[in-house]
């Protein structure tokens, strides 16, 4: 019987053209954020949950569920507030009376909470309280929940895309840093710039445009997902990864002295894999079957921001995170000096 | 099984990379080599011109070899700095571009995995090694040190053909490394003539010879040549013999016993000046002055000078000063026989009164006077002529005068004088036995020295040969006890306005009481400036706490000797003779002593 598996190549390169299709229907309705949308896209196909950060208005909500749109995947959104409990989230049992029994004999059934859809929106998810976090914060790392002891699986894929607003901190109740580190990246969106808000306006304040149309299939997501754990990482390019990792901690031999100054806590082996997984995707995105250092290096910052946690004395100096992800690139040569100088032409 | 595509990939690979491997190894280590050369070279040119320098001219050129050592030394740092395959992989991915297409490939390779997407990478390098542009990938060769090579072996040559700097001037020579060549050097004689003297015993008889045999030595070895200063040092070293040599009187063995035979000596006013030559250590002037007593006419003055010999050489037994008891008893028994002598010469010179020369009597007066061993010489001369005179009946007159004056003076002349008398009234009778009293005469007026002063004189005519002979070789020459005059060697007169005549020369000090002929002027210093003068303050104002005869309570070169308050201020027991007591070598409390006398 004939081989009717596509080979590498060709899946590949419907890789390749499906991320294309995604990201042009998406730029229907999302008007620039490019970036935003790429990095959201890595963590699609990393098969990692993105946080999304950004003042209000900019779009977030939208992205998501646009991205929601172009998938056949299952949606639902989650407002948080202060007052959501995790059941709220998780779903719950129900006492369901059966009409026939006449008043004795009734059942409990479970109503699914919106965590069981495959594409999830955690709106404002440092407004609601530690618990409740938590119960979703579970579910991403589980991909399963449990109600009333029972364990329920949840659907693959399953994608979540929390939001947070950097101001209006009176409130809120911020992630701690160990349920922070469950995001595989954290995607700063930017204020747009001039064109773009004007494109924003025509498109917003006049008629309304329809909801565009499904370009992957679950199918094609599994797909995706699958290939871009086949990507090749060469140990090179594995050690730079460790290496820029490590160099985050402050009591690293190769720390450069704004880590040692400014940050507390470095990040740890999940950033590391969250790194090689990013960048893998940023390969599978670019059509290669291996992740080079530019790769590693364009994920280091939406993957590390969030696992960096700066001192006081770094606050306090107003180090950004981002700041100290470039210097952590400045520094941490991706090959032996003797290479890079005769590279170099030296 | 790997698939047919997947080995052709991998095998393609491999053969290319190897082959890119290969040749940026070998521009790897070339770079390395010249770098090695380069700066081989450069230490070369140092070295060249440090050559230059050191006027080694023949070896100049073979400095370029320590670039050759370089260039090996640069090829074996490259063979152990050696690029691993991924560093190779690493390098070629940078330089063309391939986002680490190459290096994944390599892991793929190595690997051996047949997973799809590395046999798709394989086969991307393969097209990217493929299409690589060989020129484009090679790595750099020269480098800017490079050209120290080029430079460095202009200035090897350069340097290797110039003419080489002028020799230095040669080191001048340390003082006193010049070599000197003296036939006789004048004053070593006088420490060879240390041979002749009689020590006090065999041991010191035997030093004394060894100085002298020394001094032998030194004169043979300045006869053929030696270095100034080690013939200075040999000098000093037999001063250094000589000093040591010396009766010390004062020193911590001698002190109280020398003390105790001063007070012995102060009972009478005529032993005043032995005193005081005995106070200052000063054997030769003590000697003259027994000589002068036991000359003398009045007998109450020789029996007081007997006495207190003696009495101080009791003394000096009884508080341990050995070495002067027996001085002294040696000079008691040298008193007697000079005491007869005495007598002989002047009782011969009663019996020739009226025979005898207007200043044959003054002599005769002052002999008996004063003692003077001058007087004594010049009456023993007036004798030997007015003998000459004498007809034989005045010969006989002469000696049964003699025989009655023996008579007469029964029971005062000693019996040795007696006998001397008697034969030399015998004498008188030939012509023969005329010429044979003449010769006792003349033997009789011969200064007859005892042994400690014979010894001390000879020592210190040793020490002004020593002085003499350092002043020979150009140095100046460090006082030494019992060295009078530094620039003359001869001892300078008494004070001025002393009118006394026919005295031996004194010490030199303003205290002095010395009867040299000096028409109240001493005679000018030769030495060239004044040297050096001790003026302590011991003897400023009012007389020191417990001084006798005008010494101080301290001494030149040595500490308090006396408890009690003074003008130094308060000498406490324990500092009393510190430097005696004090663990410090003989030579030097003597070069120190010497120093400081003043």
């Amino acid at each position: 019987m004939p081989d009717t598996t596509p080979s590498f190549e060709a899946r590949l390169a419907q890789a390749r053209d499906t991320s294309l299709r995604l990201k042009r229907a998406i730029a229907q309705v999302i008007v620039g954020q490019d970036a935003v949308v790429e990095q959201v896209l890595w963590g699609l196909i990393a098969g990692g949950h993105v946080l999304l950060e950004g003042n209000p208005g900019l779009g977030k909500t939208l992205l998501v569920r646009t991205l929601s749109s172009c998938l056949d995947l299952r949606f639902s959104r989650i407002q948080f507030t202060p007052d959501l409990m995790p059941s709220d989230v998780t779903g719950t049992n129900v006492l369901v009376m059966d009409a026939g029994a006449a008043g004795h004999g009734g059942r409990f059934e479970l109503h699914r909470g919106p965590i069981f859809g495959q594409v999830v929106l955690a709106d404002e998810i440092n407004r609601a309280t530690p618990k409740t976090q938590s119960a979703l914060l579970e579910a991403m790392q589980e991909h399963a929940v449990t109600i009333a002891g029972r364990r329920h699986a949840l659907e693959e894929p399953f994608f979540v895309l929390a939001t947070e607003n950097p101001i209006e901190m009176e409130g809120t109740y911020p992630l701690p840093e160990a349920q922070l580190d469950r995001f595989l990246l954290k995607v700063s969106v930017p204020i747009p710039n001039e064109d773009e808000l004007t494109e924003i306006l025509a498109r917003t304040t006049g008629k309304p445009v329809g909801d565009p149309a499904r370009v992957l299939s679950q199918e094609d997501v599994r797909s995706l997902q699958a290939l871009c754990r086949e990507v090749a990482v060469a140990e090179p390019v594995l050690r730079y990864a460790a290496r820029l990792v490590s160099a985050s901690a402050p009591d690293a031999k190769d720390a450069p002295p704004l880590v040692r100054r400014a940050v507390r806590f470095g990040a740890g082996v999940r950033g590391a894999q969250s790194l090689v997984l990013a960048a893998k995707a940023v390969a599978l995105l670019e059509g290669r079957a291996h992740v080079a250092f530019a790769d590693v290096q364009k994920t280091a910052a939406p993957v590390l921001r969030h696992r960096i946690l700066r001192s006081f004395e770094g606050e306090a100096d107003g180090v950004s995170c981002d700041q100290i992800v470039h210097e952590l690139l400045g520094v941490v040569p991706t090959r032996p000096e003797a290479v890079e100088r005769a590279a170099q032409g030296g | 099984m790997a698939a047919p595509a997947d080995t052709e990939f991998r095998r393609a690979f491999q053969g290319s990379f190897a082959g890119f491997a290969a040749r940026v190894r070998r521009r790897h280590a070339l770079r390395h080599a010249l770098t090695g050369a380069g700066f081989g070279l450069a230490l070369g040119a140092l070295g060249a011109l440090g050559l230059w320098a050191l006027r080694l001219g023949e070896l100049r050129p073979f400095a370029a070899c320590v670039g050759v050592f370089g260039a090996l030394v640069g090829a074996l740092w490259a063979g152990k700095r050696r690029w691993s395959d991924t560093d190779i992989a690493l390098y070629l991915d940078a330089r063309l571009g391939s986002s680490e297409t190459v290096t994944t490939a390599l892991g793929a390779a190595l690997s051996g995995s047949q997973e799809a997407a590395l046999s798709h990478v394989l086969e991307q390098a393969n097209d990217v090694l493929g299409k690589a542009d060989a020129a484009r990938v090679k790595p750099p060769l020269w480098a800017r040190w490079h050209a120290l090579a080029p430079l460095s072996v202009a200035a090897i040559a350069t340097l290797s053909l110039i003419a080489l700097p002028p020799a230095p001037k040669p080191a001048a020579q340390a003082p006193g490394a010049d070599s000197v060549r003296i036939e006789n050097l004048k004053g070593l004689e006088r420490i060879e003539a240390l041979a002749a003297l009689r020590g006090q015993n065999p041991e010191q008889d035997a030093r004394l010879k060894k100085l002298a045999e020394q001094a032998r030595k030194l004169r043979e070895s300045l006869a053929k040549g030696l270095e100034k200063r080690e013939a200075l040092s040999e000098i000093a070293k037999l001063r250094d013999g000589i000093a040591a040599e010396r009766l010390k009187l004062g020193d911590q063995q001698n002190r109280a016993g020398l003390e105790a035979a001063l007070s012995a000596f102060g009972t009478n006013k005529s032993l005043q000046q032995a005193q005081k030559a005995l106070g200052n250590g000063d054997l030769t002037a003590f000697d003259e002055e027994m000589q002068k007593l036991a000359n003398r006419a009045e007998v109450s003055d020789r029996r007081a000078a007997k006495e207190a010999l003696e009495e101080a050489a009791k003394e000096a037994r009884a508080k341990g000063a050995k070495g002067l008891a027996e001085a002294l008893d040696a000079q008691r028994r040298l008193f007697d026989k000079r005491e007869a002598h005495a007598d002989v010469l002047r009782e011969f010179a009663q019996a020739m009164r009226g025979k005898l020369s207007a200043e044959a009597e003054q002599d005769l007066k002052e002999f008996g006077r004063s003692g003077s061993p001058r007087a004594e010489q010049s009456l023993s001369k007036g004798l030997e002529q007015a003998l000459e005179g004498l007809t034989p009946a005045e010969r006989k007159r002469l000696a049964e005068r003699m025989q009655k004056q023996l008579q007469d003076n029964d029971g005062e002349a000693s019996p040795m004088s007696k006998q001397q008398l008697e034969d030399m009234a015998k004498k008188l009778s030939s012509e023969a036995g005329v010429e044979a009293l003449q010769e006792q005469l003349r033997e009789l007026a011969k200064p007859e020295q005892s042994d400690d002063a014979q010894r001390e004189r000879g020592l210190g005519d040793a020490d002004r040969g020593g002085s003499a002979a350092e002043r020979g070789l150009g140095a100046v020459p460090i006082p030494m006890s019992g060295d009078p005059d530094p620039g003359t060697g001869q001892g300078t007169p008494g004070s001025p306005g002393n009118t006394d005549k026919g005295g031996t020369p004194g010490t030199g000090s303003e205290h002095d009481k010395g009867t040299a002929e000096h028409q109240g002027l001493t005679p000018p210093v030769a030495g060239k400036e004044l040297r050096s003068k001790a003026e302590p303050r011991l003897m400023a104002g009012a007389p020191m706490h417990g001084a006798t005869l005008g010494r101080a309570p301290a001494r030149a070169g040595e500490t308090a000797n006396q408890v009690g308050a003074g003008t130094l201020g308060e000498a406490r027991q324990t500092e009393v003779g510190a430097v005696d007591h004090a663990d410090i070598p003989e030579e030097y409390r003597e070069q120190v002593g010497r120093y400081f006398e003043p």
